[in-house]
């Protein structure tokens, strides 16, 4: 059952130094229940896509495609309309929690104000439901935590305490952003587990950089490079014979596998190399790769590559 | 430890302002006395009578040295005693006291209302930044705001009072008028105070509204306002609720010293509409050279400047949650 | 390190940005005018501004605005009254923004003086500005050269607090550190890489300067506290408040309407051109609104 279906997705804005291409023709699926991955270094689009989805960007950006979700597609839906499904329907935590939670608002109001504005209840009810939440992203002492603003609130607490905001309307869909950067290795380890517990019965775009955190809590995992999806499998596939070789290098640069960087450096968004974006920097290039430009093919079952190597 | 450096801070202050009034006439040249008897220079030489005179030697005290001369009027400060004015012939202390109240009331009316509306404003056109609202209200304001007050109190005078004779154009209450209850006089003193408080609000609207402007801009790129509206929140309750606060908490301070600007405009104001209150008499001081008069007024105003900085600075303790609870 | 050198291509730039803000060009346009008005006054006046002739006459082809009370030419009152105001706006706001940036680069630069000269600015900052120069004033002769005193030292305060702020962050930058540990003299770094770096943000201080110093000029005029023998647009406001029938008679429309306007235009102007200016050196501003 396909919960969310991004159609030929393009998302550009223009800025002093030219147009922007940041999501280039992307498609993509989420099943129900189903955790997908979205990696890719910092710089390739991957929050763009994630924004997109939500439409919560500048009022000059274009987005186009479809973005069929539950059959309907987001980008024909009214400005109101849509806002009865941010935070509803799909919920979105965002990166660098100790900048996305407001500083002069207590976190128990700052979860409540999203169930009272979606669910019917009073204040005071929504309250309570707040509480219940942060209880259930283990914030020790609920009661009290839910008073206080954030700067009471350690690195971890609040990345909980974000996960709670995501969590307060019970939606289909979490896109989660980089939950994890910035955070220590044991703290980041919980926070893992805790995103596995709470998606139990839902949908996420796990968006990172982190392969490791990738690997462990995701079902699927689609690479990026370059606003363009270069590598798409299960989980367990793509780490365990990745076919991209952008997806072998991002492998190969773990400390595990000998910490190997790519050569060069990601392009921008507003200039792409021709033919194939990662040629400059691929081992394998052959003449071809730098005047056409590779479709996505269907290696396996459920395994799609954009390279020329597998056509 | 914070407030503590704080409070010295206006104490050092309140303590230089007593001493600037103190020894600014003492060392002009020549002594204050031939300031008061016609210096040259002077469009209007002031004829003193020998009893009067009397009473500003005694409290100038020239004949001792400089220190018991300070230390004399630190005292008599203490006691509330500001000197003789010689154009009114009465203590100045007595003579400042009827007219704060004025002044207090015009102030205090005119400030609530262009802190609030500046607010609001500079609050409405950062949230529709380049659209057409925000550049409407930015050249208006920055527009009205660059009329000097007493020009603009007497456009306002021949428009509302003269041509359309709305509003009366001169004091703070009618004269020679017998109330029939307290709230004809409380509309008789609002009828009074309309036009100079619209004069005072329309020159300082302009500086809280670009204070507040700018720094809803940067609030309107914090992450958190991302955050706000992903949960669904709609506008207007994203900029009542999330952006306003965080916005004004850094301007607070600012828009505190913008009372200590409002003073000037006060006197001007005052000297337009005839307004009875501290800035009016500040201006009869300079016009009949009362020196005294002058010196008093001044450091009254000063230290109710310094009274609403440090009420401001207080207040902003009490805001900023980060402050608070440390 | 960074080479500071000025080319005609770089203003070139510098002028294409400044001139995107519509605003701006119209406060530069207004301050022009206003300009060749007091650099030429005697050949554009009508009349000698202090000839006497018939008192209170409508305007008419030989006194287009009229006379006041004791028969000058108001028009040529007006054009010479820019010469007053704008000579002390702009001389006042150069030379305590000089002042205000030497001491500003000081207390930045060195903690202990910086400690001791904001204690001062904070005092100075803390007087409301106004009755400090309405006593002073009326203490001192009043002359053009003691308004000029007077406003210059009121004026320093606040250029020394924003120069010292931006100090503050210029002096951790990597640069100024390299250059600190390559043994260059304190003289050296600061007006190297510290002074030009200041300079965009004092720019845009004299402009606002210049136009606080416009009112406070006007403002002591109207009280009756400027110069007597100069003619001033606020002394000639002064004397307009103070005829008795200025209401109620139309003469307002040509005795106090005009110098009103004019010190209006003129702080305008500086306005426009100073708003332009800081959306042009504050990136934070940048390109956030296009007036």
């Amino acid at each position: 059952m396909t919960l969310l279906k991004l159609k030929r997705l393009r998302t550009c804005f223009p800025t002093r130094d030219g147009l922007v291409k940041a999501v280039n023709t992307v498609d993509l699926e989420i099943g129900a229940n189903e955790i997908l991955g979205l990696i890719g270094e910092t710089g390739c689009g991957k929050s763009i896509l994630g924004m997109s989805i939500m439409r919560l960007l500048q009022p000059s950006t274009r987005i186009e495609g479809e973005i069929i979700y539950k059959g309907q597609d987001l980008l024909k839906l009214s400005e109101a309309e849509m806002r009865k499904i941010r935070g509803k329907e799909i919920a979105m935590i965002l990166q660098n929690p100790a900048t996305a939670l407001n500083p002069v608002l207590t976190v128990g109001d700052q979860i409540a104000e999203a169930i009272w504005l979606h669910q019917t209840m009073t204040k005071r009810e929504a309250r309570e439901k707040a509480i219940e939440v942060l209880r259930s992203v283990k914030i020790p002492s609920p009661e009290k935590m839910a008073n206080e603003c954030p700067h009471k609130f350690s690195g971890g607490m609040k990345e909980r305490a974000m996960i709670a905001i995501g969590l307060a309307c019970n939606p289909a869909l979490i896109i989660a952003d980089e939950p994890t950067r910035g955070l220590d290795a044991s703290t980041k380890e919980q926070i893992i587990k805790l995103m596995k517990e709470v998606t139990e019965e839902k949908s996420m775009l796990f968006i990172t950089h982190d392969l490791d955190a990738a690997a462990e809590i995701c079902d699927t995992v689609a690479v990026m490079y370059a606003g363009e999806l270069v590598e798409c499998a299960k989980t367990g596939d793509l780490f365990g014979k990745p076919l991209h070789p952008y997806t072998m290098g991002l492998l190969d640069s773990l400390p595990c596998r000998g910490l190997k960087p790519i050569r060069g450096m990601s392009p921008s968004l507003i200039d792409y190399p021709s033919g194939c974006r990662f040629h400059p920097r691929c081992d394998y290039a052959s003449a071809i790769c730098e005047k056409k430009h590779p479709e996505m093919v269907k290696v396996e079952d459920r395994h799609y590559v954009r390279c020329f190597m597998y056509l | 430890m914070h407030q503590i450096t704080k409070i010295a801070g206006y104490v050092t202050i309140i303590l230089a302002v007593i001493s600037f009034n103190f020894f600014l006439p003492r060392f002009m040249p020549g002594d204050p006395l031939s300031f008061l008897t016609g210096a040259p220079g002077m469009d209007m030489p002031i004829v003193l009578d020998e009893a009067t005179r009397a009473k500003l030697l005694a409290y100038y005290g020239l004949d001792k040295p400089l220190l018991q001369q300070f230390a004399d009027y630190m005292i008599k400060l203490m006691h509330g005693d500001l000197g003789w004015s010689t154009y009114y012939n009465a203590p100045v202390s007595s003579i400042l006291a009827g007219r704060l109240k004025w002044t207090l009331l015009l102030i205090g009316t005119s400030t609530l209302l262009y802190i609030a509306l500046g607010i609001v404003l500079g609050a409405i056109s950062a949230w529709n930044r380049g659209g057409k609202s925000d550049v409407g209200l930015l050249l208006l304001l920055l527009s009205v705001g660059s009329f000097p007050p007493f020009f603009l109190g007497m456009l306002l005078i021949i428009l509302f009072g003269v041509k359309l004779n709305l509003f009366p154009v001169f004091g703070a209450q009618s004269p020679f008028m017998a109330y029939s209850s307290p709230v004809e006089e409380a509309m008789d003193i609002l009828h009074h105070l309309i036009l100079p408080a619209t004069t005072l609000v329309i020159t300082h609207i302009g500086g809280v509204y670009l204070l507040m402007r700018n720094s809803m801009l940067n609030v309107i790129g914090e992450d958190y306002i991302l955050t706000a509206r992903a949960k669904g929140l709609a506008e207007w309750y994203i900029l009542r609720k999330h952006a306003m606060k965080n916005a004004l908490l850094p301007i607070t301070t600012m828009i505190a010293l913008r009372v200590g600007f409002m003073i000037s405009g006060t006197i001007l104001v005052e000297t337009v509409f005839a307004y009875p209150g501290v800035g009016m008499l500040l201006f009869d001081a300079v016009m009949y050279r009362d020196y005294p008069l002058l010196q008093g007024a001044f450091l009254i105003i000063t230290l109710v400047i310094i009274a609403a900085n440090f009420v401001a600075d207080m207040v902003y303790l009490r805001l900023d949650p980060r402050l608070r609870h440390d | 390190m960074t080479e500071k050198t000025i080319e005609l291509t770089d203003l070139r730039r510098l002028w294409d940005t400044y001139s995107e803000k519509r605003i701006g060009v119209i406060g530069l346009v207004i301050m022009l005018v206003f300009i060749v008005m007091a650099v030429f006054a005697p050949y554009i006046a009508p009349h000698d501004p202090y000839e006497l002739y018939n008192p209170m006459e409508p305007p008419g082809p030989d006194h287009l605005l009229g006379t006041n009370d004791i028969g000058q030419d108001i028009l040529s009152e007006l054009i010479y009254g820019a010469r007053v105001s704008l000579f002390i706006a702009f001389f006042v706001s150069i030379v305590s923004g000089l002042i205000g940036t030497i001491l500003g680069l000081l207390s930045g630069y060195y903690e202990h003086v910086g400690f001791f000269i904001m204690r001062i600015v904070d005092a100075f900052l803390a007087i409301p500005r106004l009755p400090l120069i309405i006593l002073i004033a009326a203490f001192m002769r009043p002359s053009i050269w003691n308004l000029v005193i007077i406003f210059t030292i009121l004026g320093w305060p606040i250029t020394t607090r924003i120069i010292r702020s931006e100090v503050l962050s210029l002096r951790t930058r990597n640069y100024v550190e390299a250059a600190r540990m390559l043994g260059a003299p304190d003289s050296y770094i600061m007006i190297k890489h510290i002074l030009p770096n200041v300079f965009p943000l004092l720019v845009v201080r004299l402009v606002v300067e210049a136009s606080h110093v416009i009112l406070a000029e006007s403002s002591l005029s109207f009280l009756g506290l400027g110069d007597p023998t100069a003619k001033s647009w606020g002394m000639i406001l002064h004397y307009a408040f103070m005829y008795p029938t200025i209401y109620i008679s139309d003469v307002w429309k040509w005795w106090m309407l005009p110098p009103g306007l004019c010190i209006v235009l003129t702080i305008l102007s500086l306005m426009f051109i100073g708003y332009a200016l800081e959306e042009l050196v504050n990136p934070r501003l940048r390109g956030m609104t296009q007036v």
